[in-house]
């Protein structure tokens, strides 16, 4: 290998391998972890972002490594990198985001007991976020699926010691459970049909005979990114981990994990045939409208921004099943930077505010936090499509691609666009304007500028980034690619116009009917004031998390519970230990009366013994 | 004059690793079962000895050696067992200890 | 001869072993724990193993009866009588039916001249022999641990450490 090569393996390397060591750093630091675990932490965001730079830099063509990892039997098995400018943009948004948050975190949990658990945990989940980036198959890709749920787990249950955080862990962590089986029950057979998980081989395989594709797989495959992006069904566990810290909302739950499902359909995209596109683009419709009803029922500032970003990656899921998965990465990235702003922001406010999350105990932070609100309005503004903020180029993009391939998507889409700036207003309405309606939010104080500064590189990106003439080179092809596609449709003027008038449309009265609905910085909720009964049905969440519970109660338990009985006491009681199993069952049984003997435990212990010797020499 | 084969030293074994047996079962003190246990040991030792005796072979007699010093190790935690346990419980009788009973 | 001194040292041991089980007195049992391993190296010396029947006097004779007296001299827990032996029916009965079955067991096992029954033979000059026979001088224990066994034997000098910190750790007064 020459010398170039080598240098960019190292690099790849070093990205990768930054932030686990500093995990593992954090960890042994014993002790003085919470002291060193800011320091270690910023310094390898600091890295991670020099070496994404650098490799922005060398970055040409598709970077390829592989490795034999294990051989079982006939069955070998790689690991390796494979990076092109899909892998490359996502690391870039990546790096420069969580760069942002740690920076953040520092000032927000500069109070934490334990900051080195929490920033060890962030370190970890970029090392994992970087290992589905870097994969070059897909059982690489659930390796590090795996872990990055993992590390969800452990960031959302950070509080552990509150009732509600534990929970929200736990859910967030079966519920994946629940679409990761899909997916890899889709591996498996990708594996078999294919004979290999390499990315590439496969699409060579495909390209080679598009009739290869089948639905079955694909329908499995997406079980992974239904639970990862928190789609319908199972996307009941978002709104509960905005539980753990808020810049691990920022990061796992906005910009980063979540869009990881939209990351492995674009780098699937290939094997799912046309009814699993458009189921995907349905369901993206679907729950962009369904999560903006929802958001309006909300009163945690967390909860609010976690359903939109529930609505958004509908949005992605929805133009990426029309086709055009360059656009779905382009929405993606812009939404990255504006929600992770936005997560920031409420981070901010509740810092300030002394940890009050309803907002209905908020008001007139626009006085009191400038900075703060400016940006939380900055990134609401590219949330709902303002003209020239990031959100509209994306969005527009969007709105041109969904009217071009399907008119129900479409309007689906514009009315999600309305729902969007109608709660982001209301929010807005009530956080910043107006007067304090209690005490903590009187006293609020803009935040100190380790804490504001992010917020402003943040909303600086929330503006630019929807610029993609002022990207790298290197960035963003597939992206490019899909709006030159869009760009040179026939009637692309007039779309164009009427996508612009629709999407402004949309927010301006969003926006207005927000004001005139909720007034400035009320205390109470006019929906739940006047109509009682929608307000009661969003606030269940259209009872989703009701029906899983009768399902688990009523039908999952008694089932779950007769086949433990069966495997417990026919399957492996008397047909696999046989005799001695049955032995073990009377024992069982006859301990019940005489317990926790050391005497008797040797008794029954001899007898086993006998037993099995008279089982040996064949005299039952 | 009575043929001395490998049976007899097997069964001079067995019947000494049953009363050691016989000993943990029937024995309170903790000591006397864990000097029993030894004795299940040594049995064991006679045994191999006597199969690595007949079958000429080095090995078992390798076992017995590397036994002793197992066996030596573990009187020596046990007993440092058993005295920790007299300290906290001020007694060594099984029938005593019986915390886990509820 | 050698059918001689077989019999004299195994119903020693037995005997010792059963008076060992038997007796009450700890002390006693310790005693005559002794006497059985003692007895235990004649049988090895009978089998040849005569550096197996150094060890185990060394070792077990020496080395664990000792310590073993120290712990029950120190502690003095004797009760009296009642309390030395299980009184429970139950388990008595359970014991007694369970080391009855064991011994029809082992008899049915080797009585039928499964094993071969020969007479003891001595020992030639093993040099000529090769280095896996049986052998009665330590060099050909030494010549194995150092070879064959290197691992096991390795692994055994860290068990001792384990043991020795492991003791130190526990009979560590524990501080309040």
């Amino acid at each position: 290998m020459d010398n170039q090569i080598m240098d960019l393996l190292f690099n790849l390397l070093g990205i990768l391998f930054l932030p686990f060591f500093c995990s593992l750093i954090i960890v042994f630091s014993g002790q003085i972890r919470n002291t060193v675990a800011p320091f270690f932490s910023l310094l390898s965001g600091l890295g991670s972002l020099f070496l994404t730079f650098l490799l922005i830099k060398e970055f040409s063509e598709p970077i390829r490594f592989s490795w034999d990892w294990i051989a079982l039997g006939v069955h070998k098995f790689y690991i390796g990198f494979f990076i092109d400018s899909v892998g490359l943009t996502m690391l870039a948004m990546i790096a420069i985001v969580a760069f942002a948050i740690t920076i953040f975190s520092i000032a927000y949990m500069s109070k934490d007991d334990s900051k080195g658990r929490f920033f060890a945990g962030l370190s970890f989940f970029l090392f994992s976020m970087i290992g589905i980036i870097f994969a070059d198959n897909l059982i690489m890709i659930f390796l590090f699926w795996e872990l990055v749920g993992f590390s969800s787990y452990l960031l959302i249950g950070h509080y552990f010691r509150r009732d509600d955080a534990k929970d929200a862990s736990q859910k967030a962590f079966i519920v994946n459970r629940v679409g990761d089986y899909g997916f890899l029950i889709g591996i498996i057979l990708t594996y078999w049909h294919f004979g290999t998980t390499n990315l590439e081989a496969l699409a060579i395989l495909i390209g080679a005979d598009v009739s290869l594709i089948s639905s079955g797989i694909g329908f499995f495959l997406i079980c992974g990114f239904i639970g990862k992006s928190a789609q319908f069904p199972l996307h009941v566990w978002l709104p509960d981990a905005m539980a753990g810290p808020t810049p691990v909302s920022a990061l796992i739950h906005a910009a980063t994990m979540v869009a990881a499902g939209i990351y492995l359909l674009i780098r699937v995209q290939f094997m799912l045939s046309f009814e699993v596109m458009s189921f995907i683009s349905y369901l993206g419709t679907f729950v962009a409208l369904f999560a903006g009803f929802c958001a309006f029922a909300q009163s945690d500032i967390k909860r609010v921004l976690a359903y939109s970003t529930l609505s958004q990656l509908g949005y992605m899921s929805a133009i990426f099943g029309l086709g055009f998965p360059g656009i779905a990465l382009f929405h993606l990235i812009t939404h990255a930077f504006f929600k992770a702003l936005l997560f920031l922001g409420a981070g901010s406010v509740i810092h300030a505010c002394h940890h009050e999350q309803c907002i209905f105990k908020m008001g007139g932070l626009l006085k009191r936090m400038p900075i703060t609100s400016l940006t939380f309005i900055i990134g609401t503004l590219a949330l709902c499509g303002v003209y020239g903020l990031s959100g509209f180029y994306s969005k527009d993009a969007i709105l041109i691609g969904a009217h071009d391939a399907n008119n129900l998507v479409f309007y689906g889409l514009v009315f999600a666009a309305l729902l969007t700036s109608g709660y982001m207003g209301r929010l807005i309405w009530i956080v910043f304007f107006g007067s304090p309606n209690s005490q903590a939010a009187k006293n609020a104080k803009e935040v100190n500028i380790i804490m504001y500064l992010p917020l402003v590189v943040l909303s600086f990106f929330a503006i630019f980034v929807g610029f993609t003439n002022l990207w790298p080179a290197q960035l963003g092809a597939t992206i490019l690619f899909d709006l030159d596609y869009l760009h040179h449709l026939v009637n692309y003027k007039v779309l164009h116009n009427k996508v612009l008038i629709l999407g402004s449309g949309a927010w301006i009265l969003g926006l207005t009917m927000a004001f005139l609905f909720y007034g400035r910085g009320t205390k109470f909720d006019q929906l739940e004031k006047q109509l009682p009964h929608i307000y009661s049905l969003l606030k269940r969440r259209l009872w989703v998390d009701e029906l899983y519970a009768v399902y688990l109660d009523k039908v999952q338990k008694p089932i779950a519970e007769s086949f433990s009985f069966l495997d417990e006491m026919v399957l492996r009681g008397f047909i696999v230990r046989g005799c001695a199993g049955l032995i073990g069952i009377i024992g069982a049984s006859l301990r019940l009366l005489q317990v926790g003997r050391l005497d008797n435990y040797v008794i029954w212990f001899f007898i086993g013994l006998i037993a099995f010797w008279l089982y040996g020499l064949n005299m039952f | 004059m009575v043929l001395i084969g490998i049976n007899e030293f097997i069964y001079v074994a067995s019947i000494l690793f049953l009363i050691g047996l016989l000993g943990v079962l029937l024995r309170r003190n903790t000591i006397v079962i864990f000097m029993s246990i030894e004795l299940m040991l040594n049995a064991i030792n006679l045994a191999l000895v006597a199969f690595s005796r007949f079958n000429n072979s080095m090995d078992g007699s390798i076992f017995v050696f590397f036994i002793m010093t197992v066996a030596a190790a573990e009187v020596a935690l046990g007993l440092a067992i058993i005295v920790m346990l007299y300290r906290q419980r001020q007694t060594i009788l099984v029938n005593e200890l019986k915390q886990l009973n509820g | 001869m050698i059918d001689i001194l077989f019999s004299i040292f195994a119903s020693l041991v037995l005997l010792s072993a059963l008076a060992v089980v038997l007796n009450r007195n700890a002390v006693n049992s310790a005693m005559f724990m002794i006497v059985s391993l003692v007895a235990t190296a004649g049988l090895f010396i009978l089998l040849e193993a005569y550096f197996l029947a150094i060890l185990q006097i060394l070792v077990y004779a020496g080395a664990v009866m000792v310590l073993f007296l120290f712990i029950i001299m120190l502690l003095d827990v004797d009760k009296g009588e009642n309390f030395n032996f299980k009184t429970r029916k139950l388990s008595l009965c359970a014991t007694i039916l369970g080391v009855l079955l064991l011994l029809a067991l082992i008899l049915n096992s080797f009585s039928s001249n499964n094993l071969p029954s020969v007479e003891l033979f001595l020992i030639e000059d093993s040099s000529f022999i090769d280095p896996g026979a049986f052998d009665n001088k330590a060099k050909a224990f030494g010549q194995l641990l150092f070879t064959k066994y290197m691992l096991p034997f390795q692994v055994i000098g860290f068990l001792l450490l384990v043991a020795m910190i492991g003791v130190i750790v526990i009979s560590k007064k524990p501080k309040f």
